[in-house]
């Protein structure tokens, strides 16, 4: 079933082999707040903690918006959780348990960051008709090629600036008959490639005379 | 070990185009010792047979056609899609000697070698005789194989997942989140982004003003 990604084990907070040693000596182990960068004491020491599947974007879909974001900040906690643990293993020498959790958690983000993205762009075309929140333009910089160009936020005009004035958004003279030696160099591997493919088509014909022409 | 060796062990393995695969996987060392970077070898044609006609699934109950063990039937271990490969269990087997070391031949085991899929067989579950398959479509809409010769339909083999997770068994930790709550649906459309709705419902109040700034 959907359920969020779940705990990892703080396994590796302290020393593996001191644990067992200290258990006697102090029962209460004191974070000082950083409880929450650390799994359940249960999961300390197991090499496997088992954890359920990530959201998935159907069913993000379904929740408010006030959900979502609590959402987002609990499993960001539990990234980070997660990230502390991976370090510590680092640091000890050993296995992280479950090291599937981090990539639930990350892919369950990523989701959470669509379905967000999703309602912004919906409402976004209502209200102005752009389908981009952030301006740009098509630009031809100076090898030729045409590219959306993302304008960026600045305090003063274009014309005030000098590091602006300085880019070139043209292609200049001389740069003409490199632009007609790159295009025939790509037409040459596109007819290389379709002369290549014809053969190896015929080539698997006359072996397998049988077989569908297949979507190649 | 070398960051750089480190991550590209972690990345995607990439391999040329022109690549003979075998049944090792590729980022193994018997693989790398047999397809070494920079060898070209004669290329193998491989009929082609599009994703959504292949019939035979791991697990399946098949039976050999041509060959040494011919007429013999068994469960398909291994599917090798880019060689049209099947490796059966136990069956269609040589013998060789595996960990050789100095003066010891090693032991003696039997290893199994790929079938090709034109002389394998889908076994019908009812009567245990091979039969041609074809995929069709169930009056709910669900897309089965049915095997020509009898018209039953050959199910799919239930196969373990690889977390040996079993659904129907599955109980949620405490970090997981319920059936009911996942499907619960709080979603009401509104025409408020996120961070509008946020702040309205946290009693967040913004009075200022954005400045102007030039976008270019």
């Amino acid at each position: 079933m959907g359920e969020r990604p779940p705990l990892a084990a703080l396994s590796l907070c302290s020393p593996v082999s001191a644990v067992s040693q200290c258990r006697a000596l102090h029962t209460t182990v004191s974070r000082r707040g950083l409880d929450q960068f650390f799994d359940h004491p249960e999961n300390w020491g197991e090499t496997n903690v088992k954890s359920g599947a990530p959201w998935t974007a159907k069913q993000l879909r379904t929740k408010s918006n006030e959900d979502l974001h609590k959402l987002w900040y609990v499993l960001l906690k539990e990234k980070n959780m997660l990230l502390t643990l991976e370090q510590e293993a680092k640091r000890q020498r050993l296995q992280m348990p479950s090291p599937e959790r981090l990539k639930k958690v990350s892919r369950s983000m990523v989701r959470v960051e669509t379905v967000v993205k999703e309602r912004e762009t919906a409402l976004r075309l209502l209200q102005t008709g752009q389908e981009k929140g952030r301006p740009g333009a098509w630009r031809r910089n100076m090898f030729g090629y045409a590219y959306w160009y993302r304008y960026k936020e600045y305090a003063i005009p274009w014309y005030m600036n000098k590091r602006y004035k300085r880019k070139r958004f043209f292609t200049p003279k001389f740069v003409q008959p490199h632009i007609r030696l790159r295009l025939e160099k790509h037409l040459r591997e596109k007819a290389r490639s379709a002369t290549l493919q014809r053969g190896t088509r015929s080539k698997l014909k006359e072996k397998f005379p049988q077989m569908k022409v297949s979507a190649s | 070990m070398r960051l750089t060796a480190l991550l590209s062990m972690a990345a995607k393995v990439v391999v040329p185009k022109d690549y003979r695969f075998g049944t090792n996987r590729p980022w193994t060392a018997a693989a790398k010792r047999l397809n070494t970077a920079g060898k070209k070898r004669r290329k193998v044609f491989v009929e082609p047979i599009a994703a959504e006609d292949w019939s035979v699934l791991k697990g399946d109950m098949v039976e050999i056609l041509s060959g040494k063990d011919k007429g013999k039937q068994g469960r398909v271990n291994q599917v090798f899609r880019h060689r049209n490969w099947v490796m059966l269990q136990g069956l269609n087997t040589h013998f060789r000697y595996i960990g050789k070391t100095g003066e010891t031949r090693g032991s003696y085991v039997a290893s199994e070698a790929p079938l090709l899929l034109k002389d394998i067989a889908l076994v019908d579950p009812s009567d245990r005789k091979p039969t041609e398959v074809e995929w069709k479509f169930t009056e709910e809409g669900e897309r089965v194989r049915v095997s020509l010769r009898t018209g039953r339909i050959i199910p799919k083999p239930v196969v373990e997942r690889r977390d040996g997770i079993v659904p129907e068994q599955w109980k949620d930790g405490p970090k997981d989140t319920s059936p009911e709550d996942t499907l619960e649906k709080t979603y009401a459309p509104s025409l408020k982004t996120l961070e509008e709705e946020v702040m309205e419902k946290m009693g967040i109040v913004e009075n200022r003003r954005h400045k102007g700034s030039y976008w270019y």
